[in-house]
Order: structure tokens, then C-alpha cells, then sequence
């Protein structure tokens, strides 16, 4: 073994190994719980970068164990993985930060930290999956390392949540292994392949390759909260708040969304797809998930469920992005996996804040909070503005592209779903922000915590205050050689090559 | 003058704002704002056209420059912000509260940053912030009269920013680069043309307020106020009618249909004005009539320019200008005087209650409004309730609420049942296309 076979190893491994070894710690070693847990994030960080750094200039890391005779667990550092891997483990370092200040004083700590690494080991090992086997082990073990995580304050609201998350997700990893088994009796591969490995069956396969497609795309739908299947997301909004950023930014749909990418290209092939007529009953998903997301958001009057129902709007520009047939289209779709992520991390965590400092849960209780916390609210107005697209920020991108390659491929009807999303979107955020700017603040908040000089924890403080930071600067210098945006171009212009 | 220094000037002026919005470094000056304006100032005295690109920012076509129209917009805005600032540091002397500094600053930010843009897409991020942060201006008074105009303007504002997104991605569509001159020239050359104009057409009339679109600058004019009063015509107006001028290609564009319409708004806008303004009892609101009546008459240049381009070039492109400078700084002087006037005379109260300033046929957008407020949408300050409200008996709140609800439980309660169902119903579907095809 040499370092481009140990490297996506060690990747996984960087979470992985702290997360086995907190789980054996006691509550008191708060300390060694800490050191492990920075230490893990920190270090996948820089293998990431390292990895970033080699993709970049040509460098292959990729290995393989055996698993199953003629398939083998297959991890594989591409563009693509790339992409995820850095998002992932950019937001694991400032979620752990978070969840260090959240639990400070919580029970059961070394559990929820045990199954939070899990959980980022699960991800990373999906994003560098390089075949459909080893992306579906990972998937898997995300479902199971994710539900403690849900069910972690062991309320019966939260176990009821746990449990439909369960349903919802054990359901949807069913049909995914079904499809993964019927096209691997078909096709006697399942390694992903720039542009797809399909394209070459016999046209009596077709049939079953769409009903494949369907089973992938309903068995992936579930994490990507796509409409029917999204129920569980607002559910489970009862976990603490580093969970829900993780399930809403850095996971849980995030790996339905990311799947439905790896299907799209590296299964079927973009082109291939639009062949078969999938891609446009999947836009047309994606859009009714879009405006319905964003309409039922409009109604909540719980903060959480209402950046939730927003969650299930804005995951589906992702999917929107990839049905839209062309290399403008996947780079809106590609790049909105990154932003989206990092505008609703800061959403989650203004939201953690707001509930741990004032007692805060709902959006009628948010007049006036912007003058007791001024910087959570500024970074609040930041993530709700990126949410919308106002320009610099970097939903603006997002929207840009996703628009020029909805015009790029003839489907103009795109533009007015975004246009209308938009509307929606500024519709539930710019109340809250109008409330907690520019309304009277109450006599008293619901359950006041006083932290010092200053307004919340710092730990709580300083993770929204980066993230709304990237949302501002990868927004403005989009176009600079390092942003995600010429990440996600680089990567387009594999998959659109001649 | 270098251009290194050409361009940290240019990069300064919306930037030093920018920077000094911060309430931390505010705080800690005196005078901010005039602060804030050197740069700008600065800028009035370099020689010549200058441009220079942003490649890394936003969309890699950013850029910022000065030209001749930008020049006089500039000085413009750099006279009207330095007499509004020393009214903004009066009234905010005995007041802790620094939003309004900050707000002020933010839109100085972006309306400078308008002013010297390049290129479509740093003049609407600028556009943004500056209206965002004008409306938080308007908000930040905490009168009702104020907050209303605040959140009809806000309304507007996210129509014009959807419609101009729209036009953005129609320029895109047809060239990558975002330049004022490369847009105009392949938008005359472009079917689309139309599409295009229409949507930056209304995108500035409803942020320039033409008629009749203007009815929150009524509710936004207090001469009680004359740091934000001053700021109504260089911010929401100027900053509009710059935006036609910028975004159109005049001059080089027939559209007859289009021309003609804005002729009738800005006849329509005129008479409205003089109407308006001779029924007025309250001299004091003269001022926002005669910016009315200025738009009127900017909108009237612009349609006849769109149907006759040849009158555009020989006078509409080097008066436009000029005519929206005279009538900003004669706007700035008279509310000025005023307010000097109210003071020297020393009894605010008798001179800046204003009483009826809305006529009875402007009460429309609020009567709107509230009328949706009342169908229950109006849970939060009225902002949806204006975008939903043409659609209120087909968004009866708790009608479809209830449908929505019933249909989120029972996805929530019977996820194994729905997951299911919709999987055999989705494969039927497509077992039944398949064999549709079949036999096809």
C-alpha cells in the first residue's frame, strides 16, 4: 500500500477511529472527548485538502477490498467525491464545535458524539464510494448511525420521530439494494463510470433500466426529502440542533441528493438518461417538491420545522439541476450541494442559539431578538438572504446557473419555478428577519441564559458567524480559481466532454 | 493619478461604506459617513473614462469604472449623501441604537456601488444591497406611516428583483460577457429583445416608483426625517432611472409598443403630480411631487427614445444625465432649506405634523393589504398577504392549510402505507407506459 491506496482510507478512518473510541469514554472525560473529537475533524480537514490538492493535479487515489466475489468495497477520490468530502468535512469541523458548546452540560454525550462521527465516517465513505455496493454499505450505515443521533433527548415525540425516520429511511435503502441487485444481474458491474456504464445494454433492457431508475430515484428520494417521501425531515426536527444542521447541511439528504447525482452520471449518464425520457419526469419532481416545500414552509410558525420545510425546497434544485439536461444546469445543481449546505448550517445553528440562550422555538417569539443577539441574527439575515439568491451571496449562484442552463437546454418553464421558489422563499424568511430587526422586543424572553460579555456561548457563536462568513465570501469570489463554483465547473466539464 | 490608485479608489468608494457599516467601527468615529464618502469624493477629480474588470467576483464578469454618466450621478450622490449625513449625526447623537448608522452606511454602500458598475451583474448586486438596507432605513423609524411605506416598498422590491433576475438571465443567455455596451449591442441584435425589455422595464418602475407604482413614497416622505426624506429621490429614483439608462439599449432599440407605454405612465405620472400637487394644502409635500413629476418626465425621454432612437442619441443620452442631477440637487435643496428652516424657526411639532398626506385613491395598496390581512394571511407584518392576496379565495389560509395538514399527517403517521402505495402506484404507471409503448 502507498499513500494514494491509504489516503481515501485514512479519510474514512479519520472520524471513524475517534467515534469507536469515544463511545468507550466516560461522561466526566470531557477533555479527552473534546481533544478526540477536534482532532478527528481536524485531521480529515487536512486530508481533504491533501486530496483536493491531488485530485486537482492529476493524482488517483482509489482502493480496493475484496468484498464479494467480483465486487469489491471501492473507494475512489474523484471530482465528484471530492466536492463532497470537502463540504462534509469543512462542516463536521464547525458543527463539532458547535455540538461541544450545544451539549455542554447535556447527558449521554459520549453516546451522541460516538454516533456524530459515525455519521461523518458514513458520509465520507459514500461520497468516495466507487461502486454502487460500497455506496449503498455506507448509505446504510448512515440510516443506522443517524437515528440515535434523532432519538438522542428520548422524549416520546423524538422516539416517534426516530421511528418514522427509521420506516422512511430502511424503506428507501430496500429499494435501493433492489435496484442495485437487478442492474448488477443485467449489467454484471456496479462501478461507477464517468458518463455511465449503460448506455451499451441491449434496447430490450430498457424497460427495466426505467423501472431501475424509478426504484433508485424513490429509494434515494427518501434522504433527499423529495415530495412524497419527505415526511420524516420535519419530524425530525425534535433532535438537537447540531443534528438537525447535520441531517439538513452535511448528511443525511445531502447523501440522497449526492446519490441521485452518482446515478444520474456515473450509472445511467446524463445523456443516456434524457434518452430514456428520465430526466424530465425527475425535473418535474424535483420543481413540485421546490414549490410545495417552499409553500408549506410559509405556514410555520415553528422555526425549525419552517427551515425544514425549507430544507425539502432547496435539496430539490440539486436533483433540478441534474434533470436538466447540460453542463450549465449540473454545474447550478452541483454547486448549490455546496451553498445550500452552508447557508442552512447557519440557519440551524441561529436557530440552536436563539432556543439554548432565550428559549426561542418559535418565529411569533422572534420580535425585537435581533437587538439582544445581534451577531446570530447577522448571520441569521446572511444565511435567509442566501436562501433567497440575493446576489452577492452564494444562493445567487446557485440560482444563476441553475437558471442560464434551464435557458441552455430549452426548458424555460425552469425559470419561472425559480422565480416563484424565490418569491416563496422571500416570503418565509423576510418576516423573520423584518420581526427580529425592526419590531419592539418582549418584556422578557421565554427562558433567558445569561453567557457573559458575550450575547450566547462562544462555541455557539463563532460556528454561524464562519459560516455566514463563507456564505458572503464564496458568493463574492465565486469566480476565483478556489471556489466550489469552479469546482463544480471542473467537474461539469468532465462529465459534457466530447 | 495611477490606475492602481484609479481602481483602490474605485474599489474603496462602495467598500469604505461597506467596511464602516460594522457597528464596532462605526462607533467609534464621529462623522462616519463623510468618512465613508472620500473615496467618492476623491473619484469626481480623475481624469477621464476609467473601467477596470473583477475577474474572481461573482460570475467573472464583474467590473467598476467611471464614465461620463456615472460622473455626474456621482456628484450627485456625493452632494445629497454629505447633506444627509449631517442630519443623520443631529438626530442620532442622543440615540445608542447604531442600526440606523449602519443601515445608512449599507446603502450608501450599493448606491454608490450602482453608480460606478460596469456591468449588469455588480450593478444588481449593489442594487440589492442598497434597497435592502434603504428599506431597513425606512422600517427603522418605528412610525406606522413609516414601517407601511417600508413594507410596500419591500413588496416592490422583490417583484423588481425577480423581474430583473429574469432580464439578467436573458442577457446572459445571449453573451458572457455582462458589459453595459456588449448587452446593448446584442440585445438590439436579439429576438428576445422584447422579453428583455419588458422585464427591466418593470423592474425599474417599480423601484423608481413611476406612476402608478409611487404610492409608498407618500408614506416614506417625512420631512420630520430629513436624513432619509433627502435619500428618496438618490436612492430608490435615481438609482431606477440610472438602471433604464444603463440596462436599455437606448438608442440603438426600436420598441414602439413599449416606448408608447412608458410615454402614457410618464403623462400619466405627470398629470398625476400636478394634480396632486395643487391639492395639497401641505406646501411641504411639494418636494415629493415635484419628484414625481421629474420621473414623469424622465419616463416620457425614455419612451420617445424607444420608439424614435435617433432622438435618444442626439439629446436623451447627454441630457438624461444632467436633467437627473438638477432635479436631485434641487430636490436635496429644498428639503434641506426646509428642514434648516424648521429648525431655525424652532417648533417641530406645528411643521412636521403633515396631516392627509395620502390622497383617498393611494390608499389602495394598504387597503389591499389589510383587506388580505383580514382573509388570514396577515400573520406576520403583511408582507405576504400583498403577494398573496390576488389569489386569496384560492389560498383560503385554512382551507388549504387543513388539506396540507391532513396530508402531512398522514405521511407522517402512515409512512410505511404511503411509501408502499406510491411505489406500486409509480410502478404501475410505468408498467402501464411500457406496455403502452409495446403497443405503440
Amino acid at each position: 500500500m502507498n499513500l494514494t491506496t491509504l489516503l481515501p482510507l485514512m479519510l474514512v478512518a479519520s472520524s471513524l477511529v475517534p467515534g469507536v473510541i469515544i463511545f468507550f469514554l466516560d461522561e466526566k472525560q470531557v477533555v479527552a472527548r473534546i481533544s478526540l473529537n477536534m482532532a478527528g475533524a481536524l485531521l480529515k480537514l487536512a486530508l481533504a485538502g491533501v486530496m483536493l490538492w491531488g485530485v486537482v493535479h492529476g493524482y488517483h487515489y482509489e482502493i480496493r477490498l475484496p468484498l464479494l466475489p467480483g465486487i469489491d468495497l471501492f473507494l475512489r477520490a474523484g471530482p465528484l467525491a471530492m466536492l463532497f468530502v470537502t463540504l462534509s468535512a469543512t462542516l463536521w469541523l464547525v458543527t463539532t464545535v458547535y455540538a461541544i458548546g450545544y451539549l455542554e452540560d447535556s447527558p449521554h454525550r459520549s453516546r451522541f458524539f460516538g454516533f456524530f462521527s459515525l455519521c461523518v465516517t458514513a458520509t465520507a465513505g459514500l461520497a468516495l464510494a466507487g461502486n454502487l455496493l460500497t455506496f449503498l454499505l455506507f448509505y446504510e450505515l448512515l440510516t443506522l448511525a443517524t437515528y440515535p443521533l434523532i432519538v438522542h433527548r428520548g422524549t416520546e415525540v423524538a422516539r416517534l420521530a426516530g421511528r418514522n425516520y427509521l420506516i422512511y429511511t430502511v424503506g428507501g435503502g430496500a429499494l435501493l439494494l433492489l435496484a442495485t441487485v437487478w442492474l448488477y444481474t443485467l449489467t454484471g458491474t456496479l462501478e461507477f463510470t464517468a458518463r455511465g456504464f449503460l448506455s451499451g445494454l441491449d434496447a430490450v433492457h430498457h424497460p427495466a433500466l426505467i423501472v431501475i431508475f424509478v426504484l433508485f430515484i424513490a429509494g434515494l428520494g427518501v434522504k433527499a426529502a423529495l415530495l412524497p417521501f419527505h415526511g420524516w425531515l420535519p419530524q425530525a426536527m425534535v433532535a438537537p440542533a447540531p443534528v438537525s444542521a447535520l441531517l439538513h447541511a452535511v448528511a443525511v439528504v445531502k447523501a440522497g441528493a449526492f446519490g441521485i447525482v452518482r446515478v444520474v452520471y456515473d450509472v445511467f449518464g446524463i445523456e443516456f438518461a434524457a434518452d430514456l425520457g428520465l430526466t424530465l419526469p425527475l425535473a418535474l419532481l424535483a420543481s413540485a417538491t421546490i414549490i410545495y416545500g417552499s409553500v408549506r414552509a410559509l405556514f410555520q410558525d415553528d422555526l425549525k420545522r419552517r427551515l425544514a420545510f425549507s430544507t425539502v425546497s432547496q435539496v430539490s434544485y440539486i436533483a433540478l439541476g441534474v434533470a436538466v439536461v447540460g453542463p450549465i444546469a449540473t454545474i447550478g445543481g452541483l454547486v448549490h450541494l455546496v451553498h445550500q449546505g452552508i447557508q442552512k448550517v447557519t440557519l440551524f445553528f441561529c436557530a440552536g442559539n436563539l432556543a439554548e440562550t432565550l428559549g426561542i422555538h418559535k418565529v411569533s417569539e422572534m420580535n425585537g431578538v435581533a437587538r439582544r443577539m445581534p451577531w446570530t441574527m447577522t448571520a441569521f439575515t446572511i444565511g435567509a438572504f442566501g436562501m433567497i439568491g440575493v446576489p452577492p451571496l452564494t444562493g445567487f449562484i446557485s440560482k444563476w446557473y441553475l437558471g442560464m442552463g434551464a435557458l441552455d437546454a430549452g426548458q424555460n418553464w425552469v425559470i419561472f419555478i425559480l422565480a416563484g421558489s424565490s418569491l416563496l422563499n422571500a416570503a418565509y424568511f423576510l418576516p423573520i428577519v423584518y420581526a427580529a430587526w425592526f419590531k419592539p422586543p418582549p418584556p422578557a424572553w421565554p427562558h433567558e441564559r445569561s453567557f457573559g460579555r458575550f450575547e450566547t456561548a462562544w462555541a455557539l457563536l463563532l460556528p454561524p458567524i464562519v459560516t455566514a462568513a463563507l456564505t458572503v465570501s464564496l458568493g463574492l469570489l465565486a469566480s476565483s480559481p478556489i471556489s466550489p463554483l469552479e469546482w463544480a465547473r471542473f467537474i461539469a466539464s468532465r462529465e459534457f466532454s466530447p | 493619478m495611477n490606475d492602481w490608485m484609479i481602481v483602490l479608489l474605485l474599489l474603496s468608494t462602495p467598500g469604505l461604506p461597506l467596511l464602516l457599516a460594522i457597528p464596532a467601527l462605526h462607533c467609534r468615529l464621529r462623522w462616519p459617513v463623510p468618512i465613508a464618502l472620500l473615496p467618492a469624493i476623491s473619484l469626481l477629480f480623475v481624469p477621464g473614462d476609467f473601467a477596470t474588470e473583477l475577474p474572481w467576483v461573482l460570475l467573472g464578469s464583474a467590473g467598476m469604472g467611471i464614465d461620463t454618466v456615472s460622473r455626474w450621478w456621482l456628484l450627485m450622490s456625493v452632494t445629497i449623501w454629505a447633506v444627509s449625513a449631517t442630519f443623520l449625526h443631529r438626530t442620532t447623537e442622543p440615540v445608542a441604537d447604531n442600526r440606523l448608522t449602519t443601515l445608512f452606511l449599507l446603502t450608501l454602500a450599493g448606491q454608490l456601488g450602482t453608480v460606478l458598475a460596469t456591468n449588469l451583474v455588480s450593478f444588481f448586486a449593489y442594487m440589492t444591497l442598497m434597497g435592502y438596507a434603504f428599506v431597513g432605513l425606512l422600517l427603522i423609524d418605528g412610525n406606522d406611516k413609516a414601517r407601511s411605506a417600508g413594507r410596500c416598498y419591500l413588496v416592490l422590491l422583490i417583484i423588481a428583483d425577480i423581474a430583473l433576475f429574469e432580464a439578467l438571465l436573458i442577457a446572459g443567455g445571449l453573451t458572457d460577457d455582462l458589459g453595459f455596451a456588449t448587452v446593448a449591442h446584442v440585445i438590439s441584435q436579439s429576438s428576445s429583445s422584447t422579453f428583455y425589455l419588458s422585464m427591466v422595464v418593470t423592474g425599474f418602475a417599480l423601484k423608481a416608483g413611476f406612476w402608478p407604482l409611487q404610492v409608498w413614497l407618500p408614506l416614506a416622505y417625512s420631512p420630520s426625517r430629513p436624513a432619509v426624506a433627502l435619500l428618496l429621490w438618490v436612492v430608490p429614483v435615481a438609482t431606477g432611472l440610472l438602471g433604464m439608462v444603463r440596462w436599455i439599449p437606448l438608442g440603438a432599440i426600436v420598441a414602439p409598443m413599449l416606448g408608447t407605454l412608458l410615454l402614457g405612465i410618464g403623462a400619466a405620472g405627470i398629470f398625476y403630480a400636478l394634480l396632486l400637487g395643487l391639492m395639497r394644502a401641505q406646501w411641504k409635500q411639494l418636494p415629493l411631487y415635484a419628484a414625481i413629476l421629474a420621473t414623469g418626465v424622465f419616463a416620457m425621454g425614455l419612451g420617445i427614445g424607444m420608439v424614435d432612437p435617433a432622438i435618444w442619441d442626439q439629446y436623451g443620452g447627454d441630457s438624461a444625465p444632467v436633467f437627473v442631477t438638477t432635479v436631485g440637487l434641487g430636490f436635496a435643496a429644498i428639503i434641506a432649506g426646509l428642514a434648516w428652516l424648521e429648525r431655525k424657526n424652532g417648533s417641530p411639532s406645528e411643521l412636521t405634523t403633515v396631516a392627509g398626506t395620502v390622497a383617498w385613491f393611494e390608499y389602495w395598496p394598504q387597503a389591499v393589504i389589510r383587506w388580505a390581512g383580514r382573509t388570514g394571511f396577515d400573520t406576520l407584518p403583511g408582507l405576504r398577504a400583498a403577494w398573496l392576496a390576488k389569489w386569496a379565495r384560492l389560498l383560503q389560509t385554512d382551507r388549504w392549510q387543513k388539506v396540507f395538514d391532513a396530508g402531512e399527517y398522514f405521511i407522517q403517521h402512515w409512512p410505511f402505507a404511503v411509501t408502499l402505495s406510491l411505489l406500486l402506484g409509480m410502478l404501475s404507471v410505468v408498467l402501464l407506459l411500457l406496455d403502452v409503448m409495446s403497443v405503440l
